[in-house]
Parts: C-alpha cells; structure tokens; sequence
C-alpha cells in the first residue's frame, strides 16, 4: 500500500469530522419539534455463506462468512424536508479467513439531506454517493444544488473523496471539488458544463476533469443525449457517449449511440494494478471506440423483447476488436410480482481467446408467502481456458415471509468453470424490512 | 494556471450570487422526497400513472420508465440529477453496485431476484478476463479506485 502522508493523515482527520458534523446535526433534529412526523425505513440483510475451495497440492479450506448488510432512511425530521440516510455493511469470518482480514465493512454513506420544497434545491452534508456531471463519486464532504425561475441552476461540491487503493505507492486522492452549471427547460433541454479537481497524486499529478452533458428532445418521441469529459491533467479526452433514443410510446424504447474513451483520459486516478500494467493486452496508449444499439419492445402485454449490439473498436491492434449480441425475452405474470427470462448473447472477436456465447434462462414462482427462483447460466469458450471451454452454473433459492418485515430465504449454487471442477455454494439470509410509513423506497 | 483559477472563482462567485442573492430560486414545486405510493416489486412503469414531464428530473415519465434502455443509460440521467431517482430509491439501492470496497457481488446479494440486471453473473473471474480485454472502461468505472483488495491476487 501507498505511504500515508501528513496531508493524508488531516484529510482522513477532516473526513470524520464531516461525519461527526452531519450525526452532530442529525440529533438536535431528531429530538426537537414533532418526531412523530418522521418517516423512517430501516432495512437489515443478514447473510451467513458456507464453502468449501480444495486448492492444488490437496489443501482444503472451509469458509463461513457472516455479512450484515444495514440501511436507515429518516425522512421529514422534525417535520421538515431533511432527511438522515445510512448504509454500510460489515463481515466476520466464522471459518477460514476469506478476504483480506477476519473482519472487513464499511459505511457507503452516512449523511444528512435538506430537500428544498421548490426549484429541486438541494443540500447533503456527510458520506454521499454522488453524481453530477463529471463526477461519479462516493465523497465525504457537501454538496448544494439550486435552480432558478429562468433554469438556470448551478451546483458545488467539496470534501474528500472515499477511495480504497491496492496499488503500491499510491494513496487515494487528498481532497475534491467541483461544480456544475446548467440550463434546463422542462420535457425540451438540460444542458451542462461541469468541472472536478482531485488534489492526489495520480501518476504525479491531480485529477482535473472539464465535462458536458446535454438531454435535447428534438422532435416528438426523439432525444438526443450527450456526455463528454476532457482530462486537463492529461490533455486527453478522457470519454464521450453520445445516443439517439426515441420512445414512441409505453412499449417501445429504443437507443444507438456512439461511446468512446482513452486509456490516458480514463484510467489516469487508478488505484487497481489492473489499470495500469503494461502487458500485451493492456497498452496505455489505447483508445476504445464503441457503436451500440438497444431495443426494449413489449410486443404483448407481459411479454419483451430485448435486442442489443455493440461494435468495439480497439486503436491498438494486440487486445482485438468484437462484436457483442444478445437476444433475449422476458415475460412477467402473477401481478408482476414474477418474472421469467431467456437469452443468449455472443462475442465475436478477431481473436479467439476473446470469442464466446452465453446462454441463460430464469424464473420465479411466489405463492402468497413463498418465494421460489431458478437461474441457470452456461457460457462456452471459443479457446479454452485453464483447459476448460464451458462454464454452467445453477442457482437455486427458496424464502418464506415469516412476517410481514421479515424474511428468510436460503440458496444453494452448483458451479462447474475453469476455476472450479465441481462448486457448491450456500447461504441463508434474513431479511429484515420495517417501515413506519407508505411509499416508495427500496 | 493563477489566472484561470482566478477566473473561476469570479464566476463561481458571481453564479451564486445571481442564485441566493436575487433569491431567485424557481417557485417549481420540487419533486416529492418520497414516493407517496407502495410500488411493487420488478421493473419500474411510471406511465402506468404519470403521462407528462417529471418535475424532478424535467423529462418525461416516458423515458424513466425501466426499460432494458433505460436501465443501460440511467447513469447519463443521474449525472443530470438524482432527486427523482432518491423519490423511489434509497442510497441503499445505488450501492448494491456502486460501492466501496464491496466483497459480495450484487448477483449473489440479490440471489432470489434474477429478474434483476445484476452485473457479473456465474464465475466471472474467469469472463472478465475476456471482458477486461475488451472493454475495459467498463470496468473501470467501478472498479477503478475504489477496488476489492481480491483483485489483487492476480493483479499486482
């Protein structure tokens, strides 16, 4: 791992007091004004895995992880529009250790949101998933959003990125800012320019990011979407995706588009080896051109059909260009509580190492409190590997609604793959949901 | 360099105080915090009751509604706002994917729902290497810094 440096040191410093500053704030909140209007969701997912790996030279390892997967959403504290959210997860090895401690987890978020009740105005203080134009990043620090009469809006944001390096001699990034500005005319335009700053040091130099984004409707069902970012630290074009969608009505929807990225651009803050070796396979010079197309066509009611292609496009001759397809079709019945699928998809490449075809199909079945679902997937090699050429793979659940928050359901996965002669795999989950109130949160 | 900096915050400047100090913040009813109805499970159909423009992401229903199209692009109308999507769905729900140093993938937390589009079904530590190859930036996106410490036994 990267060494830590004193600016490091402070930002982690920083970091948890922008934690311990958004749960500071949360309480007085909780505790004053009209509690009983809060709207909370509290959400646990249990886990407890079993598997046995039988490794070369004979060595066989039992292993029993126990996940805890936990959320809470309050929303309306206090009777007004804020809101705490929290999500992180935590696992304990019951038997052999299977990452890279006995213990592992992490908070994804933890933070407080105020929603202005006109023009989307909004604010977030603490651990937050965040998306806004170039940015797509999980940061401890603020972000503010608002719009104008005329809509015009602009947003900030600043703190510290949330990142996990497993790259030698190189830490995740110090501190984060950016904003964006935009214009958006309801159901006609939004249209942005976007600019991100990571203080790091990512192959010597901070992450400096230029971005645009538009959604135009041009004509009727048709839109036009864009997104492109500029690497100012590279002087590269880092990506564009560029799609024409057109939706003509509730069972039609269908997209092509033109995306493109450099290895240079887009790869440039990364913290995994994979990203930055230099092997056949990998030249940093690289730059990927892709061509795709997707049609979603409920062609009876229940009933889609799902169509996709994809053209990829290699400068550099050695990692090789493909085609990708897929075909598949989805019914879905028992008041949509229920769905059953089939697909295939295929790879054609201009090497055969990276040629193959994947076949899947699925389904579930839930009577009143039972829940039961089948997925079986088979994948078949043009060149083999490891000296195999197929992959299947069949997972089986079954749950019951014990009550009306809780539930418990079990699966039992079959593997056969290059990795594995035969593997059986299974857990258990309890499922615990409670909320105080109606509405759509899930 | 001191220049251009300059010149942002000016302009940084200068937004925000055409935005607060005219308080000129649009009168637009936002977009409910909450979604006001129980939805059921599977693929989202906003049309089956909304029929015009969303006053969260100021698109129209017809084009949020979870198509196989839509679930492909949603990234490019998150990056345009989040308020309509955090009306149906909690933080939670991005995360199943977009997490930090994650170690369960989301097919396998989300076993008994195969109707979902869950990344990386089967064992795909042997169809990444054919996918890695090829479209790399795919990867890239979640994986890039914020990185399972098991890519690592093979990637050093």
């Amino acid at each position: 791992m990267g060494h830590r440096t004193i600016g490091g040191t402070l930002r982690k410093s920083l970091s948890l007091a922008c934690l311990a500053l958004s749960v500071s704030l949360l309480l007085p909140t909780l505790f004053s004004g009209n509690t009983s209007a809060a709207d909370v969701n509290l959400s646990s997912k249990t886990y407890g895995i079993m598997y046995q790996r039988e490794y070369p030279g004979g060595q066989k390892d039992s292993y029993a992880p126990l996940y805890e997967y936990l959320s809470m959403d309050a929303a309306n504290l206090g009777g007004k529009p804020v809101s705490f959210h929290f999500y992180g997860w935590g696992r304990v090895d019951l038997g052999d250790q299977t990452g890279s401690g006995k213990t592992s987890g992490e908070v994804g978020s933890l933070y407080l949101e105020y929603l202005h009740p006109e023009g989307n105005g909004q604010a977030k203080l603490g651990r937050f998933f965040l998306t806004e134009g170039a940015a797509m990043e999980i940061l401890d620090g603020a972000f503010v959003k608002v719009m104008t009469p005329i809509g015009l809006g602009v947003s900030v944001y600043g703190g510290v990125p949330v990142e996990y390096s497993i790259l030698d001699n190189t830490t995740d990034g110090d501190s984060l800012f950016g904003g964006r500005v935009f214009f958006a005319k309801a159901g006609v335009v939004e249209i942005g320019a976007s600019y991100l700053k990571e203080n790091g040091s990512f192959q010597g130099k901070n992450r400096e990011l230029y971005g645009g984004d538009l959604w135009l409707r041009v004509a009727g069902p048709v839109v036009l979407t864009g997104q492109a970012t500029y690497n100012q630290s590279m002087r590269e074009m880092a990506s564009q995706r560029y799609a024409v969608r057109i939706v003509p009505g509730q069972t039609l929807d269908i997209s092509a588009g033109y995306e493109s990225y450099t290895y240079k651009g887009l790869f440039q803050t990364a913290l995994n080896p994979a990203f930055v070796s230099q092997t056949p396979s990998f030249d940093i010079n690289d730059k990927v051109q892709t061509i795709f197309g997707v049609v979603d066509w409920e062609f009876v009611p229940g009933w889609t059909l799902e169509v996709s292609a994809k053209n990829i496009q290699h400068d550099e001759s050695d990692p090789g260009d493909a085609n990708r397809g897929e075909v598949g079709v989805r019914y879905t019945y028992n008041n949509k509580r229920d769905v059953a699928g089939l697909s295939a998809a295929f790879v054609s490449a201009d090497r055969p190492e990276n040629e193959y075809q994947q076949y899947r199909g699925f389904a579930s079945y839930s009577p009143a409190k039972l829940r039961l679902t089948l997925d079986a997937l088979a994948q078949q090699y043009q060149q083999a590997i490891y000296g195999k050429k197929n992959q299947y793979q069949v997972v089986a659940t079954a749950g019951y609604q014990l009550l009306a928050s809780l539930q418990i359901s079990g699966n039992l996965t079959y593997t056969q793959s290059p990795n594995f002669q035969e593997d059986w795999a299974g857990w258990i989950r309890l499922a615990y949901d409670l909320g105080i109130s109606t509405g759509g949160k899930k | 360099m001191m220049r251009r900096s300059n010149a942002v915050k000016i302009l940084g400047a200068a937004l925000l105080a055409l935005l607060f100090g005219c308080s000129a913040v649009s009168k637009t009813p936002s977009v409910p915090p909450k979604h006001p109805e129980d939805l059921p499970t599977g693929r989202a159909d906003c049309l089956e009751c909304h029929k015009d423009v969303s006053t969260g992401a100021l698109k129209p229903y017809a084009e949020i509604r979870h198509s196989r199209v839509f679930i492909d692009s949603h990234g490019t109308y998150a990056r345009q706002g989040q308020n309509l999507c955090a009306s149906c769905h909690a933080p939670a729900f991005c995360q199943t994917c977009h997490a930090g140093k994650e170690e369960v993938k989301p097919s396998t937390k989300m076993g008994d729902r195969p109707d979902r589009m869950a990344p990386h079904r089967g064992d795909y530590t042997i169809t990444h290497q054919i996918d890695g190859r090829l479209d790399p930036g795919s990867c890239f996106r979640c994986h890039g810094n914020k990185s399972d410490t098991k890519c690592r036994q093979c990637h050093k």
